[in-house]
């Protein structure tokens, strides 16, 4: 058993903070990915935890243990950091053998536990190599086997796989998804990108600027937003966002009004938003339809600049009431030529809603979590 | 990088290595031959470049039993302690050097410690002084503590050479190696001291014995400190000097005496020429 709780944890190189009242709990055997553009203090958080970085405030806790001030050597953790940082000078099998040469245990005891990370990540070929003999991939999966083989409490991911090229990069994706299945070990993956958070999550933070923006399940965080950020970032391409105002309320629903006098009803509670002030309606690329004259549905005219055939999918770029556009093509033959203009449609349940101060108003159709 | 080149200019910039390595050896060669040259053959001019060359001169660098009957008159030359008390002192001073200035070097790399930045600039400071600031206050100080003319003492002061280049070469080479690594060690269960122990020290291996040699040649050439502070354990570049003895012809033992003093650095760096440049150049990962 091996939970993590962060209690108002903190960080502050002297008067710049780096992490603000971080509050987060990481069950046994969860999946829990940290993700956030460059800055937002992921990779800080996850060193915390590591043991290397120190801790400004606040409280870690590894299974109910403070580990504040345990030295990184004592808190039996794996850790597979963005350059691989495998020892150069020893061979892969050493490099194996060194978490185990450090626990202080038996040469047979560590021969075997060697062989066997080995034929996890079928590495067995490559033990007497040194790293720089190694591919990209291979070497990552030498740096994996060194963190899994002390069979260690907690495994850390800072970024494992942005070096590596778009195919590899599936591969592993892939494969780390299946060694966390297999282990059933607690993991906690920084990245970057949104797709591997995506993918390989169970829970998703969401960091923005030393806070924690949203936690929650893949799925929450892509219905259920809980702010605009989260909703940009999370799916790809991002979320539209056109400005709107509200123009009347009931207890479950919202009409909004567009730049150009139009305006609809969605199934979105505006709370404490009053008819007139500002909003933002997010759309998300994959949500337009082709127009259908059903009652209430939103009709969005898109001057498209520029058209891009992916096979599966075909995107349309271009601008609506002066704002970038992104739209999923209903048909997969879209041929307007340049400046064509087209109508899509969304459907009212589909649409986000979003305060001036970013802040998602509660959307009651939403798909609900299946997880 | 391979760049095309005309023939025309590939001549031009051979031409000027070539008259770089002439006269760069040419004094080398120059002495060489002066110390297989007779005193006759040593003063005639024009100069001679075909002679009959002898080991005489060699033989009165080192022959102690004879001293005194040599061709060159009534002189006592014995060149061999001196070689031996530059061997003791060199290498002393790169081992003392090695084993203080390692650890600092690693500290002024990698540990926040207060004021890092003036104690660095504090060490390198003792190479930009020249040495003669440290000798003539040291010279009392070494007769007064009974540290004249005693390998420990001469070793002591040396480290004024060695240790700030060993301190600096350290540092850098630890600031190659990528931090990751140290952390990745302590995260795999390795104290402060075992990851030194185990990891960064066989990284620096290689810097470090390039570092050594390019101490171990400063130290050899070193002449003021020796000069200064020690008498009968005077290393092998005051030796050359008493070798000029005012009314004495004795070009040609001076020049055997060069080739010798010469031959310790030569085979250092020929052996170690591949490790030197790396010390020189790159940090010891990569």
């Amino acid at each position: 058993m091996a939970e993590v709780r962060l209690e108002g944890i903190r960080k502050a190189y002297g008067t710049v903070e780096i992490l603000n009242d971080i509050d987060l709990e990481i069950a046994h055997g969860e999946f829990v990915v940290f993700v956030g553009p460059s800055g937002s203090g992921k990779s800080t958080l996850l060193r915390m935890i590591g043991g290397l970085e120190k801790i400004s405030g606040g409280t870690l806790k590894i299974d109910n243990r403070v580990v504040n001030l345990m030295d990184a050597a004592d808190r039996n953790l794996g850790m597979v950091f963005q350059s691989y940082a495998l020892y150069p000078h020893l061979t892969v099998r050493d490099n194996l053998a060194f978490p185990l040469r450090m626990a202080k245990l038996g040469k047979n005891q560590i021969a075997s536990k060697v062989h066997d990370a080995a034929a996890l990540l079928q590495i067995e070929h490559l033990l007497d190599r040194k790293p720089k003999q190694l591919s990209g991939g291979q070497r990552q999966r030498v740096a994996i086997g060194r963190a899994i083989v002390r069979e260690p409490k907690v495994f850390l991911f800072d970024e494992p796989l942005s070096n590596l090229d778009t195919e590899l990069r599936v591969q592993m994706r892939v494969q780390i998804a299946k060694l966390h299945r297999q282990l059933g070990n607690t993991m906690i993956y920084v990245t970057h990108d949104q797709v591997e958070a995506m993918t390989m999550a169970n829970k998703i933070v969401v960091l923005k600027d030393g806070r924690i923006e949203q936690v929650g399940s893949p799925h929450d965080l892509y219905h259920r937003p809980a702010t605009q950020f989260v909703a940009g970032f999370i799916g790809s391409p991002r979320m539209n966002f056109l400005p709107c105002k509200l123009k009347a309320k009931d207890e479950a629903r919202a009409e909004v009004a567009l730049r150009d006098g139009s305006s609809r009803w969605l199934p979105v509670q505006a709370g404490a938003v009053e008819p007139g002030q500002a909003l933002t309606l997010g759309i998300r690329p994959d949500d337009f339809v082709a127009p259908s004259e059903r009652p209430g549905e939103l009709v969005i005219e898109i001057d498209v600049d520029f058209v891009e055939h992916l096979g599966s999918a075909t995107y349309l770029y271009g601008a609506a009431f002066g704002e970038h556009i992104v739209a999923r093509s209903p048909t997969d033959h879209f041929h307007a030529g340049s400046g064509g203009r087209v109508s899509l449609a969304v459907t009212p349940s589909d649409c986000h809603l979003f305060t001036e101060k970013g802040k998602a108003l509660s959307r009651l159709e939403a798909p609900r979590s299946w997880s | 990088m391979d760049f095309t080149r005309s023939p025309a200019t590939t001549f031009v910039l051979n031409a000027l290595v070539a008259l770089c390595a002439l006269i760069l050896a040419f004094p080398l060669v120059w002495i060489v031959m002066m110390s297989l040259k007779t005193q006759t053959d040593v003063m005639a001019w024009p100069p001679t470049f075909v002679f009959t060359p002898t080991l005489e001169n060699f033989r009165v660098l080192f022959d102690v039993a004879q001293a005194g009957a040599t061709s060159y008159g009534t002189i006592k030359v014995d060149f061999l302690s001196p070689i031996i008390n530059s061997v003791v002192i060199a290498l002393g001073s790169v081992v003392v050097s090695l084993i203080v200035g390692v650890p600092a070097g690693y500290v002024l790399a990698r540990r926040d410690i207060p004021f890092k930045e003036d104690i660095a600039f504090f060490i390198l400071g003792f190479r930009f002084a020249p040495v003669l600031l440290v000798v003539i206050p040291l010279f009392s100080l070494f007769q007064s503590m009974g540290l004249y003319d005693t390998y420990v003492g001469m070793v002591w002061v040396y480290q004024v050479i060695t240790l700030p280049m060993i301190v600096w070469l350290t540092r850098s080479y630890v600031e190659d190696i990528p931090k990751d690594i140290e952390e990745a060690a302590a995260i795999d269960g390795a104290k402060p001291v075992r990851v030194v122990l185990h990891i960064v020290l066989p990284l620096l291996k290689t810097g470090l014995i390039g570092a050594s040699l390019l101490v171990f040649l400063l130290a050899w050439h070193n002449f003021a400190l020796g000069l200064m502070l020690s008498s009968t354990k005077a290393p092998v570049t005051v030796a050359l000097l008493k070798l000029l003895n005012p009314g004495v012809q004795f070009y040609p033992v001076m020049a055997a005496g060069l080739v010798v003093t010469m031959i310790v650095p030569v085979i250092l760096i020929v052996v170690g020429q591949r490790h030197l440049e790396r010390g020189l150049t790159f940090g010891a990962v990569k």
